[in-house]
């Protein structure tokens, strides 16, 4: 029923960084204070809190769904594993160069810090992209 | 005297020679019709998007709401129109060359939709249909045109066919 995938170390490291950001970006969203929202209570944080609550439901449905794609449906695994890649990269791109006007985040460290660390998770997004379409064909 | 023999020998040599190199035998993938015509449509479409994109951003249509700019959507016009041209050439490229034209189409389907999603999140509570008729003619018929690269993504055959020789 599963197929057992058969990738480097480095690609199951890569993989555990982008979920360990992924689930720190979940938290540190979901249980952002109150009184930090009130305080900067703007229309740009607004829209942005409202363009991250979508993103992090698209982020918690692909971290159900990428174990199944790669255990599961392995043959489509790299096709998924580089969506999931251009969408880190556009929305990166979006963030600093196309939305950096409207959008603004919170006052807040943790936000700060995962921010900081999002180049990290698509450099790991990367690497793993880089693995699946590259790697040699099994042959029978 | 002419050898009209040995010229036809090596006529024939110099042509046989020729033309496997260049015509029998030639590896190359025969796209479907529905392929060429939806990606005829993405080319058309994306560019007459573009083209929009810079019309509206220059102020050159006529709209009835004339806040519509003042929204910081000036930029955003402006950097997703030279995106997504950059975009419709890599596809184009990767289509032509038939080297990985799903990944580039991939990558431009998840721009697409990552864009509609921004837009509808960020913008839908300052622009109306009625803002710039033409612009939101396009805003509406987007997933159409998401649709024709989602096609595009699985019709698109990667292998190389043999063509038979003649």
């Amino acid at each position: 029923m599963f197929e057992n995938p058969q990738v480097s170390k480095l690609f199951w490291f890569s993989m555990s960084i982008a979920y360990s950001f992924c689930f720190s970006a979940l938290y540190t969203y979901s249980t952002i204070p109150e009184y930090l929202l009130e305080l900067d209570n703007t229309i740009q944080v607004n829209l942005t809190m409202k363009l991250a609550t979508v993103r992090l439901a698209i982020i918690a449905l692909a971290l159900v769904a990428y174990p199944i794609i790669l255990f599961r449906f392995f043959k489509y695994a790299k096709y998924f594993t580089v969506a999931l890649t251009a969408w880190a990269v556009a929305i990166y791109i979006d963030d600093y160069f196309v939305l950096s006007e409207i959008i603004k985040y919170p006052e807040s460290q943790l936000i700060s810090l995962i921010q900081s660390l999002r180049p990290i998770m698509i450099a790991s997004l990367l690497w793993m992209s880089v693995e699946l379409v590259f790697r040699p064909m099994a042959v029978d | 005297m002419k050898n009209k023999n040995v010229d036809d020998l090596e006529f024939s040599t110099i042509l046989g020679h020729a033309s496997d190199e260049h015509s029998i035998d030639k590896n190359y993938v025969v796209q479907s019709s529905t392929f060429r015509l939806t990606f005829s449509f993405i080319n058309l479409y994306a560019l007459i998007l573009i083209v929009l994109f810079f019309i509206v951003k220059g102020n050159l249509v006529e709209g009835i709401n004339n806040n519509f700019l003042d929204t910081g959507f000036l930029s955003v016009l402006n950097t997703r129109g030279i995106l997504l041209f950059i975009l419709l050439i890599s596809l184009n490229i990767a289509a032509y060359f038939n080297s990985g034209f799903k990944y580039v189409c991939l990558i431009m389907l998840v721009y697409m939709l990552n864009s509609a999603i921004d837009n509808a999140v960020l913008f839908s509570g300052f622009m109306h249909l009625t803002d710039r008729p033409y612009f939101s003619a396009f805003s509406v018929t987007r997933p159409l045109f998401i649709i024709a690269l989602f096609w595009v993504f699985i019709i698109h055959k990667d292998k190389k066919k043999s063509i038979k020789k003649v």
